[in-house]
């Protein structure tokens, strides 16, 4: 089986040594402008006794290093990045460029309010975008990732629960299939949490939960669609049982790729939700970050917004510091405004004639792959799948494979793997999120690699599997070796 | 839609091959009462490429900014200068793009530099460590505070009063729903006063968190705070807004702190009106099992070459769940590829020039107050407090110095609540020329 | 696998061996196994007491972690510090040089429920 019908291929990749390796002397200090003075003599005790050893290499040298090194990464633009739960969709250049605007991208943060009315403005429509998008009725922009909305939702929850004096609620729950950041968010708000197993589809069991609900129950904390792929189609009852026992729901919003204009959380009975903008926003992920988790309200939540947040006198856009029944704040400034200037505009190119087909993009693409590859991969849950698709590898264990060989084989046909091993709830997950952004001849190149590496598996001609990848710059990594003996810093 | 590849051939195509009639077909399992009429949310009509650049423009040009005005403003943001070099590296679709390397063989990009960025960052701060970056200064006080707890097993934290008010404000959140003391020291200055931070600590202490240089610019020796946390075995954090500093002055590594935390965003990372900066996290060595966020860690691949993975991670939310470090997933890695491009560009003796300029220009303005305008006692970096002797002559030469260009200073209430309403937070970076400075002082003059 | 006859056994797969007023405790190689590659074992620091089925320290793996339970109350007065340069023993010799702590039996002679040697293999069968 030949794999040149795939687009990975080795052509001229630089080792490159680490910044520290390059032998020669610091070149000349580049120039810098300012007062080209030296520091008041008060400062003379204070100096360091001993340089930092930062080592300085000539421009060219630098863009040389940073280049060779940015070729060895994979990204949303060299070619598909099916991550399940991460949405790794297209992200426009045009929202670089709007962002780097010096008048948006040089403000800062402490600026008079009349200076910065521009700013404020993008961020107020945003603030409102979003809010009528997620069907809630307002929104801090304070938290900068999605962990950080679950702690600044639950803190909202908190607080709202006090101020009706129950203060003795303190269990979340948490469906099996959760991100690992619920549990802990709620451990960081003081809560404990509760597991709540999944039922045989993979949705939250109503009679499971029923047992939970009690009178300690603060919160369920849950993503809908779930991380199995599947939309919650109880999630009325749901959130009435909840409120019911007295307690809120928080909505967990990695996956809201899948309702964008076509169904939303607010009007679910949802309590809060976070959003991730460098999800479903399209703001690029940076390698890890920085990404931006605004928490969109109902008004039982309202009260208890963080501060700063933005609001409108007439023509006028003010930033609010203090509010009585705040919870205060999460951050220093208004929130991660660079990210959202670029949600803003890649909400502004859809607009409401075509934001819906965002969702629909997605969960068709999302439904074709399964269809795709449903009969020689396990789908664990039946049925109709949302913005992403799981599969196991129980079929492939009897020829001795496992999701970590698949993954990396997918490396040397030119994909990047889906997400392994998440949700915890079934064995060997595959967890696949096309996104919207992806042709079909993509996805079809796609599914044609996971159908030849199943066919693979059943003629036993499983060697390429286990050896892959052997086309990137480094093969398999010995995890082992780096947790035993950590070494985080160069040591000359 | 431009962002969409599908034509509606090849939706009907993939809806033919898949035996469904249409696209809401696929949504079946969302109860009709939460269906929204496709088109109804309240939002604009789409926009065009060109409509988005000219409506971002149009925006743009409603604010002033760092580069049609001289910038006197800092208080935890600073406008450094950032070079052509570091925007390019970080527009680089493969650095940009990417997730978070959870498939190293294909990450490797990232992961070197998250590595040469540990170690340049660990030796810019005199640490043994550094993780791969918090959101920002403020939380990774919060954190530094939190990590302490579970390294001396207390639950009391001590801070001063001289510790950004934002900081500060951040990191009582975060504690207020835990059990144990949250102390916060005052200082009755504009500077720190160890002693006094010194007394406020016992034996139930989980660690003290000092800034250094402080909120208000000023600069001072740490020693005696090492030997008292040795004494009460808690831990020593040190935060700081403008790692910058450390090109010229003591590193709190050098100090002995066991934890130092501050904000990056003078490595080359915009102002951007708040955000997205860089959280720097540092500690000992011994401690780093208990460090937050993700790490980048050397090993070797199965043909023995040197290549990097993340690591430590059952440290982190995904394995831990609720016993882990912190509950942070998404961290701001990009900015660490900035700042590690930036350090580079700059090395050693960039980083002193720029730290010189900085301290120079403060300097120089301090030199040229005029009567009736004073600077806060003690040896300063590059931020300060002025006070005048009253909060209308104060204004009058805020508003003076915006007639020409100048945004003269953060007004320190704004940050500081009890604060009296005359002072002016002051800062300088390499970006202040000395004809900035006479036209700050001019304005001052016809103001006063 | 065997199961060495001297020990006792914990259900969440530790082992006892007791000898006078001192216990041995580690994991057994099943836990060890199911872990995989153990990477770092979290030590308690001499004269610690701990309780019957209380967490006294945490083995860990590259993408696993486990707390491990004490199967008798005690003080503790040995720590395998071999353990901190070679976490790996735990995995190559668990019942032997991977040993995890020793504590000085308490007066209470408080214990979690033991399994002997068959016992364990018939619950590792289960």
């Amino acid at each position: 089986m030949s794999d040149t019908k795939y687009s990975a291929t080795s052509g001229i990749q630089q080792e490159e040594r680490l910044l520290f390796e390059h032998a020669h002397e610091a070149p000349e200090s580049i120039s810098l402008p300012g007062v080209q003075g030296k520091a008041p003599s008060s400062l003379d005790a204070f100096k360091r006794k001993t340089a930092a050893n930062i080592p300085g290499l000539s421009e060219p040298e630098t863009v040389r290093h940073f280049v060779r090194l940015s070729q060895w990464n994979h990204g949303i633009e060299t070619g598909f990045y099916p991550l399940g739960s991460c949405t790794m969709k297209y992200n426009p250049r045009v929202n670089e460029q709007v962002a780097r605007l010096p008048g948006l991208a040089h403000v800062h943060p402490d600026q008079p309010e009349d200076s910065v009315q521009g700013i404020l403005g993008l961020l107020y429509e945003l603030q409102g975008w979003l809010t009528e998008i997620s069907g809630f009725t307002d929104i801090t922009l304070q938290p900068a990732a999605g962990a950080h909305g679950e702690l600044t939702g639950l803190m909202m929850i908190r607080k709202c629960l006090d101020a009706r004096g129950e203060q003795a609620r303190k269990k979340v729950l948490v469906p099996d299939s959760a991100h690992g950041t619920n549990p802990a968010s709620a451990a960081l708000c003081g809560m404990y949490t509760v597991e709540i197993k999944s039922g045989a589809d993979g949705r939250i069991d109503l009679d499971e939960l029923k047992k939970h609900l009690d009178d300690d129950v603060a919160a369920l904390m849950m993503t809908n669609p779930n991380t199995a792929g599947t939309f919650e189609s109880d999630i009325k009852e749901i959130c009435q049982l909840v409120h019911d026992a007295g307690g809120l729901v928080y909505g967990d919003g990695a996956n809201l790729n899948a309702l964008v204009g076509v169904a939303r959380p607010g009007d679910m009975g949802l309590d809060c939700l976070h959003i991730n903008v460098h999800k479903t926003f399209s703001t690029p992920h940076g390698g890890g970050g920085p990404g931006a988790g605004p928490v969109a309200v109902n008004d039982t939540l309202k009260p208890f917004l963080p501060v700063p947040r933005i609001e409108k006198d007439g023509d006028v856009f003010k930033v609010i510091t203090e509010d009585e029944q705040s919870i205060g704040s999460v951050l220093s400034t208004l929130g991660q405004t660079g990210v959202y200037m670029r949600a803003n505009a890649y909400i502004s190119a859809f607009g409401h004639n075509h934001i819906h087909k965002i969702a629909q993009d997605a969960v068709l693409n999302a439904n074709y792959v399964l269809s795709r590859l449903k009969d020689v991969y396990h789908v664990p849950f039946e049925g109709l799948c949302k913005h992403e698709c799981l599969l196991t590898d129980e079929w492939q264990n009897k020829h001795g494979v496992k999701t970590l060989d698949i993954a990396k084989r997918l490396i040397d046909l030119g994909f990047h793997p889906m997400t392994v091993y998440f949700p915890l709830i079934v064995h060997g997950a595959m967890l696949i999120e096309p996104t919207e952004t992806e042709s079909k001849e993509t996805l079809d190149s796609f599914c044609d690699a996971m159908l030849e590496i199943a066919a693979q598996c059943e003629a036993g001609d499983t060697q390429a599997l286990h050896d892959a990848p052997v086309k990137p710059i480094r093969r398999r990594l010995d995890e082992t070796q780096a947790a035993r003996k950590p070494v985080l810093v160069w040591q000359d | 839609m431009r962002y969409l590849p599908h034509t509606d051939s090849d939706r009907q195509a993939m809806l033919d091959s898949m035996g469904v009639k249409q696209i809401m077909d696929l949504f079946a399992d969302i109860p009709g009462e939460f269906h929204t009429k496709l088109g109804s949310l309240d939002l604009p009509e789409a926009l065009s490429e060109a409509g988005i650049v000219k409506k971002f423009t149009k925006a743009a040009e409603k604010n002033r900014h760092a580069g049609n005005t001289r910038c006197f403003l800092g208080g935890g943001t600073y406008h450094h200068f950032v070079p052509a070099v570091v925007d390019y590296v970080v527009s680089r679709g493969e650095f940009l793009t990417a997730y978070t390397p959870y498939q190293p063989e294909i990450a490797q990009g990232t992961l070197q530099a998250l590595f040469e960025y540990q170690t340049m960052i660990a030796r810019l701060t005199g640490m043994e460590v550094s993780n791969a970056s918090m959101y920002e200064a403020a939380t990774a006080t919060a954190e530094a505070a939190l990590m302490a707890r579970r390294v001396t097993r207390k639950t009391r934290t001590v801070i001063a009063g001289s510790v950004n008010p934002r900081y500060r404000s951040v990191t009582e959140n975060y504690l207020s729903r835990l059990e144990g003391d949250y102390i916060e020291v005052p200082m009755g200055q504009h500077g720190t006063d160890l002693s006094q931070v010194i007394v406020a600590m016992d034996e139930q202490t989980a660690c003290v968190i000092v800034q250094y240089p402080d909120f208000y610019g000023s600069v001072y020796d740490l020693a005696s705070l090492r030997e008292a946390c040795d004494a009460n075995k808690c831990l020593m954090v040190v935060a700081f807004s403008d790692v910058s500093a450390f090109g010229l002055i003591e590193s709190p590594g050098a100090y002995g702190a066991d934890i130092a935390v501050g904000s990056g965003q003078a490595l080359g990372i915009p102002m951007a009106f708040g955000g997205p900066h860089l959280g720097i996290f540092t500690c000992k060595q011994k401690y780093v099992r208990q460090m937050p966020g993700r790490v980048c860690g050397l090993t070797t691949d199965a043909d023995g070459k040197r290549g990097f993975v993340l690591t430590l991670s059952t440290r982190e939310q995904h394995i831990r769940r609720e016993k882990a470090t912190s509950n942070i997933c998404s961290n701001q890695g990009l900015m660490c590829t900035a700042a590690a491009t930036y350090m580079t560009l700059m090395g050693d003796a960039g980083l002193e020039t720029i730290a010189n300029h900085s301290a120079a220009a403060l300097d120089l303005l301090v030199s040229k107050l005029p009567s009736g305008v004073v600077a806060a006692d003690g040896v300063r970096y590059n931020e300060t407090v002025l006070t005048f002797a009253s909060q209308e002559k104060r204004d009058a030469f805020i508003n003076e110095a915006r007639n020409n260009d100048i945004f003269a200073g953060i007004p320190l209430e704004t940050i500081e609540k009890s604060a009296e309403a005359k002072h002016l937070l002051v800062a300088t970076t390499e970006m202040i020329e000395e004809d900035d400075i006479n036209d700050y002082i001019a304005a001052m003059e016809v103001a006063l | 696998m065997s199961v060495p006859t001297d020990l006792r056994f914990t259900k969440e797969h530790e082992w006892v061996r007791i000898e006078g007023d001192t216990a041995t405790f580690g994991v057994t190689d099943h836990a060890q196994e199911a872990l995989g590659d153990i990477v770092f074992v979290e030590l308690p620091e001499v004269g610690r007491s701990v309780d019957a089925g209380e967490a006294y320290g945490v083995v860990e793996s590259v993408k696993a972690v486990s707390d491990v339970y004490a199967p008798v109350a005690g003080e503790v007065i040995e720590v395998n510090e071999a353990l901190e340069g070679e976490p790996d023993l735990v995995n190559s010799d668990a019942y032997g040089t991977g040993w995890i702590i020793k504590v000085k039996i308490s007066e209470n002679n408080d214990s979690a429920e033991l399994m002997n040697p068959d016992e364990y293999t018939e619950f590792l069968d289960d």
